[in-house]
């Protein structure tokens, strides 16, 4: 009895005093990839903002001067829907050479183009389909079917955790995109991969995370009462020889009273100086970016910042009104990105942090009009087969436009990045072969880019 | 350019896996370091299938590779200098591939199977076998295949392990291992046990009492009778089947407020299957009305409902497109081949299956029966409002169901690609599962729905019982026979107790296919009844408990646990059926099993503790252990109501704190606290800084809820 005692007394001290990350890394490591690093890892998280609807490249990130020659001309090549417009739509937005490396960006992204020696411009984008859901599910799953884990549980699964205190992998969502959770789903993988959604409408810490404190006991109160608990778990435990997956929850409870703290501190903006607020700008784009960084900077592995809105579920798919439209959508994800990747610099921390910035799909060279006819307010459709997206950081190289699209920024023609290929590199950044990060299921080993994916060397640095 | 091929399934990354001590001079390192590098590096220029060969050059058979191309033999078995190949992967001669060198260690594992032969199996080209070409007898030698047979049962072992013919299966294994089985569990361990695995729920503390006071030698026998009677048993085990039905209420895409992929009725399915549980519907039966319950009685409307298992799958985005069909094809036969038969033919879908005797065809003769059958909202009653072709109109006055449309066979759509169509495969099961007499024999009837249904549920096809045997197996033991439920074939792992699996499946289908009856033997068993205690002795020689010297202590699933919390506090309603309820509802008290099941959306409790997606089929559930199911437990208002509700009952019970430990612990675990629990709880009791009663009891009560003991059954 003298040991059980002992036992007793010591196990008071379980909880609050623990130095979480590194002493009870093991909890989840039985279900993460054992063999990664495959290669030398350049970054060791993601920030992937989502301009949900897809965005136009002719627009903002890669000008087409020919469509204002060939205005109202038909467009060329094979279109997956009949073209309800007049042709060629020019765009009315300046573009311009910035920075040392001279990368175009039109005028929309007045802030990102100071970053332009940081940015790595993708121009030769393509995907399968124009539509939605299968667009969305196939860049953030590598399928078009909602039966594949995500992106960002492939990269949870293969990095593991970075800080036991906190989820790997975060989506911030003010709102639900068409197909919803299934885009950060960690379908047939281990269920601690998949993304915690987190809806950045209201940004008070307690209605961001659910449950994270106790609605009436104080903090001491709750310690108090779990004290009380690890003895009865122990004595449970010590009666049960050899039982590991007691010790496994036992362990979880530990880090889950000290999750309540840590997330609490992250989750909350508010403690960031109202300068840096500022910066991000006052809109909830902005602030969830500014949430983004807080998340990444506390060992949190992918991050997915939607731009979406709780009325609006794809703020970025204008078939009308276009021009003003990007007008008002850049104004907001231009301040935002641009002050995210200020801020990752200035805390050292954009060299490991793979930024990406894109939509499902672009948006066609030539108009669309409505019954209206009006093209004063014309929009523009889906377009799949060349499309545009950046990313920055997190060891690509910067000052750099990758690929083309032809005259008229149709089809992508040059080095042709297809989403298997920008999967293949966001893991290859990271340290991980495309082909070796496995998970077997249903008598098969599945891999995010299934059996496709090359990575685009050429824009690693 | 890249051809479109939405699901060319990983089934070449299969083969990346390393395999230790792989000989370079047989199948196993072609296949997991030549063929991928082939496939994925040269065949698009170096094969049929390639728009424009290039230098005449095949590597897509072991002929054509050999033989070489315009400049001479890529390959030389044995002569790694005189291969051409070698030379243009190393960049001496060729330069190939062109787009960048391969990594020196995959030239030199090339260099590695030349040298050691260029052991090499492909007969044909890029995988285009034909089913011809597979030996069915030698096929339908494999275990799976071979139609169960009743098993001689081990005689001269220890009587007292010997309760059930199962166990002889077990205590013969244990025996050639010089192991022992354990020691029976006890009573109270053991009722709480068998009520949670046969009704989902904790015995209360009177039938705990009443068990272990009861000294008739068929005390148990009666504890068990009783619970596979009692209604809560069907709603227990509707869980398990709807995993594998992928049941769910609505779809993965829903755009604003359309709620024509929402199914309000989608419960009746589920009621259905509650109510085949509890009236023990023979699984031959069961399996049939589900596939086929339209065609085996058109009248029987109300029974129509079990078409849920098929009715109330996916649907994808764009459903006019062919593409997109045949995504929906698949879901179906994968479905229906891996929760029924076990058998993974929707890897068939692009080529041959690499490892089962499923050819392409087979997957197209299957698909064929569901591109024979459509979608339907059958109208609820008459009073529903219909369109012109007799569907509801309104989500709300249907049930979503299937009917057979026009009868088509299907083409095989060469490497999945809807775009190219192969041969007419005519509706019919899968070869290696039909005898010689059988196997000509296409479904003619309508869509076949019938004639498939009749295929799987007969005595004659060597899965089914055994994989719904299995199943029921790993429901009660926590680790099925079969360690992959939902394959059989040959990259399924094999059984650990092969003669237990077929002689469990002869004797269920002897008993008209009765679960209950399954489920009564297993429970009545020797092997079930053991303690969970791990002795480290044992442990050492079998650590995985595979040859089970012990029952396996297990963690309650999402439904049991929540179940379990509502009922100590008494706060469980017992109704059967009816519409869906919201599980995270604080006032909810309904069973878990009745909570909505969303594609959309899944419910974040139900997500959080391993409740599987319901957008595919679920072989088994994942059993992961994370900081935020924990949350949940710490500050979820549902625990706390719980929590709540228990103390109100604990403290209503008895007046003296250490009375109403012993309450609360009888209530939660069915036994008396010890001295040290009762001694820690007094202290933490004592200790607490509120005098409000209910206050004090509410925060004790809460960690006896968020214990351990609660989570887990010995």
């Amino acid at each position: 009895m003298l040991n059980r005692r002992q036992m007793l007394q010591q196990a008071g001290a379980g909880f609050g005093m623990l130095g979480m990350a590194g002493a009870l890394s093991s909890l989840q490591a039985g279900e993460a990839a054992s063999t990664v690093p495959h290669v030398t890892p350049k970054a060791k998280r993601v920030i992937f903002l989502f301009m949900n609807g897809a965005p136009s490249h002719v627009d903002t990130l890669d000008p087409k001067p020919a469509l204002a020659k060939y205005e109202g001309s038909q467009p060329s090549g094979e279109l997956y829907r009949k073209i309800n417009g007049t042709g060629y739509m020019p765009s009315p937005f300046k573009f311009r050479a910035h920075g040392e490396s001279g990368v175009v960006m039109s005028e929309l992204l007045p802030n990102l183009a100071k970053h332009a020696d940081d940015l790595c411009v993708l121009r030769s984008m393509h995907t399968n389909v124009p539509n939605h859901e299968p667009g969305l599910l196939i860049m953030n799953s590598g399928n078009q079917q909602p039966i594949r884990p995500s992106l960002g549980s492939w990269c949870s699964y293969g990095l593991g955790t970075e800080n036991e205190n906190l989820p790997g992998f975060v989506v911030l969502c003010p709102g639900l995109p068409v197909v919803g959770p299934q885009l950060w789903s960690s379908s047939f993988l281990p269920g601690q991969h998949q993304g915690m959604s987190v809806d950045t409408n209201d940004m008070q810490v307690d209605k961001l995370v659910a449950n994270l404190n106790h609605p009436n006991l104080s903090r001491a109160q709750q310690q108090r009462q779990l004290e009380f608990l690890g003895k009865l778990n122990r004595l449970h435990r010590e009666q049960r020889q050899g039982e590991a997956a007691l010790d496994a929850q036992i362990r979880a409870m530990e880090l889950a009273f000290n999750m309540q703290r840590e997330a609490s501190e992250t989750f909350d903006i508010s403690r960031e100086p109202a300068h840096v607020r500022d910066m991000y700008g006052p809109t909830t784009f902005g602030q969830s970016c500014l949430l983004a960084r807080r998340l990444c900077e506390n060992g949190v592995r992918f991050v997915q910042v939607y731009y979406v809105s709780k009325n609006e579920k794809q703020p970025w798919d204008t078939h009308s009104d276009n021009n003003r439209k990007h007008r008002d959508l850049c104004a907001d994800s231009d301040r935002a990105t641009a002050a995210l990747l200020t801020d990752l610099k200035a805390r050292g921390m954009l060299e490991e942090t793979l930024v990406v910035w894109g939509g499902e799909f672009g948006r066609t060279p030539y108009a669309q009009l409505d019954k209206k006819q009006d093209y004063t307010k014309a929009g523009r459709d889906h377009h799949h087969t060349g499309f545009s997206m950046f990313m920055a950081g997190g060891g690509v190289r910067g000052g750099l436009m990758y690929g083309n699209t032809d005259e008229f920024g149709m089809d992508a023609i040059e080095n042709r990045i297809h989403v298997h290929d920008l999967h293949a590199t966001i893991l290859h950044q990271l340290g991980i072969d495309h082909q070796r990060l496995t998970y077997r299921y249903s008598g098969r080993d599945f891999r995010l880019t299934d059996v496709h994916g090359e990575v685009v060397r050429g824009i690693i640095s | 350019m890249r051809t479109f091929m939405p699901t060319v399934t990983t089934c070449v990354s299969l083969l990346l896996l390393t395999i230790v001590g792989a000989q370079a001079n047989d199948s196993d390192f072609f296949e997991k370091k030549i063929r991928p590098v082939l496939v994925e590096r040269c065949y698009k220029c170096h094969s049929e299938q390639s728009e424009g060969v290039k230098g005449g050059l095949l590597l897509d058979s072991r002929d054509a590779t050999q033989r070489g191309g315009d400049s001479g033999a890529a390959v030389v078995p044995g002569d790694v200098e005189a291969s051409l190949l070698i030379g243009a992967l190393r960049y001496e001669s060729f330069e190939m591939p062109p787009d960048g060198k391969l990594p020196a260690a995959v030239i030199a594992d090339f260099e590695t199977w030349i040298k050691a032969g260029a052991h090499d199996p492909r007969d044909t080209p890029t995988g285009e076998t034909k089913s011809a070409e597979i030996d069915w007898d030698e096929a339908r030698r494999f275990w799976a295949f071979q139609l169960p047979e009743p098993k001689p049962v081990p005689k001269d072992l220890p009587s007292n392990a010997i309760r059930r013919p199962l166990d002889a299966f077990v205590a013969s294994r244990l025996h050639k291992s010089q192991l022992a089985p354990n020691p029976e569990a006890t009573r109270r361990v053991l009722i709480r046990r068998v009520t949670l695995d046969l009704t989902g729920l904790p015995p209360s503390p009177e039938e705990v009492e009443s068990f272990v006071s009861d000294e008739s030698p068929d005390a148990y026998e009666r504890v068990v009778d009783g619970l596979l009677a009692s209604p809560q048993y069907g709603t227990r085990w509707s869980r398990p089947w709807l995993d594998i039905a992928r049941f769910a209420e609505d779809q993965a895409h829903i755009v604003g407020n359309n709620t024509s992929l929402c199914y309000p009725n989608a419960y009746l399915y589920r009621d259905w299957v509650i109510n085949a549980f509890n009236e023990d519907l023979p699984y031959d039966h069961f399996v049939r009305q589900q596939l086929a319950a339209d065609l085996i009685d058109p009248k029987d409307k109300a029974n129509h409902v079990a078409l849920g298992f098929i009715g109330l799958g996916p649907k994808y985005y764009r459903r006019g497109d062919i593409e997109v069909m045949a995504e929906e094809w698949e879901d179906r036969v994968d479905t229906v081949a891996r929760g029924l038969l076990g058998l993974t033919v929707a890897c068939a879908r692009c080529h041959d299956h690499k490892y089962d005797p499923i050819p392409t065809e087979d997957y197209y003769a299957l698909a064929g029966v569901f591109a024979s059958t459509e979608m339907f909202n059958r109208p609820l009653n008459e009073k529903a409002e219909r369109d012109k072709d007799g569907e509801a109109k309104k989500p709300e006055e249907a049930i979503h169901i299937i009917r057979d449309a026009k009868p088509q066979d299907l083409n095989v759509f060469i490497r999945g690609d809807v775009k190219k169509k192969g041969e007419v495969a005519k509706r019919r099961f899968p070869q290696v599962l039909c005898s010689a007499e059988s196997l000509s024999l296409a479904f003619e009837n309508g869509s076949g729905r019938l004639e498939l249904a009749d295929s799987i549920a007969t005595r004659d096809n060597p899965l089914t019982a055994r994989v719904i045997v299995n199943r029921v197996w790993g429901q009660l033991f926590g680790k099925p026979l079969v360690g992959t439920p939902s394959n059989f074939g040959s990259l399924g792992e094999r059984p650990t107790h092969p003669e237990l699996l077929d002689d469990l499946a002869v004797r269920f289908m002897d008993s008209d296919w009765s679960l209950k009856w399954l489920q009564r033997e297993i429970v009545l068993s020797a092997t079930y009844r053991q303690s969970s205690d791990i002795d480290t002795a044992k442990q050492v020689v079998d650590p995985a408990n595979t040859l089970l010297w012990r029952m396996n202590r297990r963690r309650l699933s999402v439904e049991a646990w929540r179940d379990s919390l509502l009922s100590v506090g008494d706060q469980l309603t017992l109704e059967l059926g009816g519409p869906s309820i919201d599980p995270q509802d604080p006032d909810q008290r309904r069973r878990t099993a009745y909570s909505r099941v969303s594609r959309l959306e899944l419910d974040a409790l139900l997500a959080l503790f391993d409740f599987p997606d319901p957008n595919t089929h679920s072989p088994k559930r994942n059993d992961t252990t994370t900081p935020l199911q924990k949350l949940f437990v710490l500050n979820s208002p549902f625990m706390l109501r719980q929590a709540e509700s228990f103390a109100k009952r604990v403290t209503a019970t008895a007046s003296q704190d250490s009375e109403r430990v012993n309450v609360a612990y009888q209530i939660a675990f069915g036994r008396a606290p010890d001295g040290d629990e009762l001694e820690i709880g007094m202290m933490f009791l004592d200790g607490c800084d509120t005098a409000d009663q209910l206050a004090r009891w509410t925060q004790y009560a809460q960690i006896l809820l968020a214990s351990n003991e609660m989570l887990m059954v010995d």
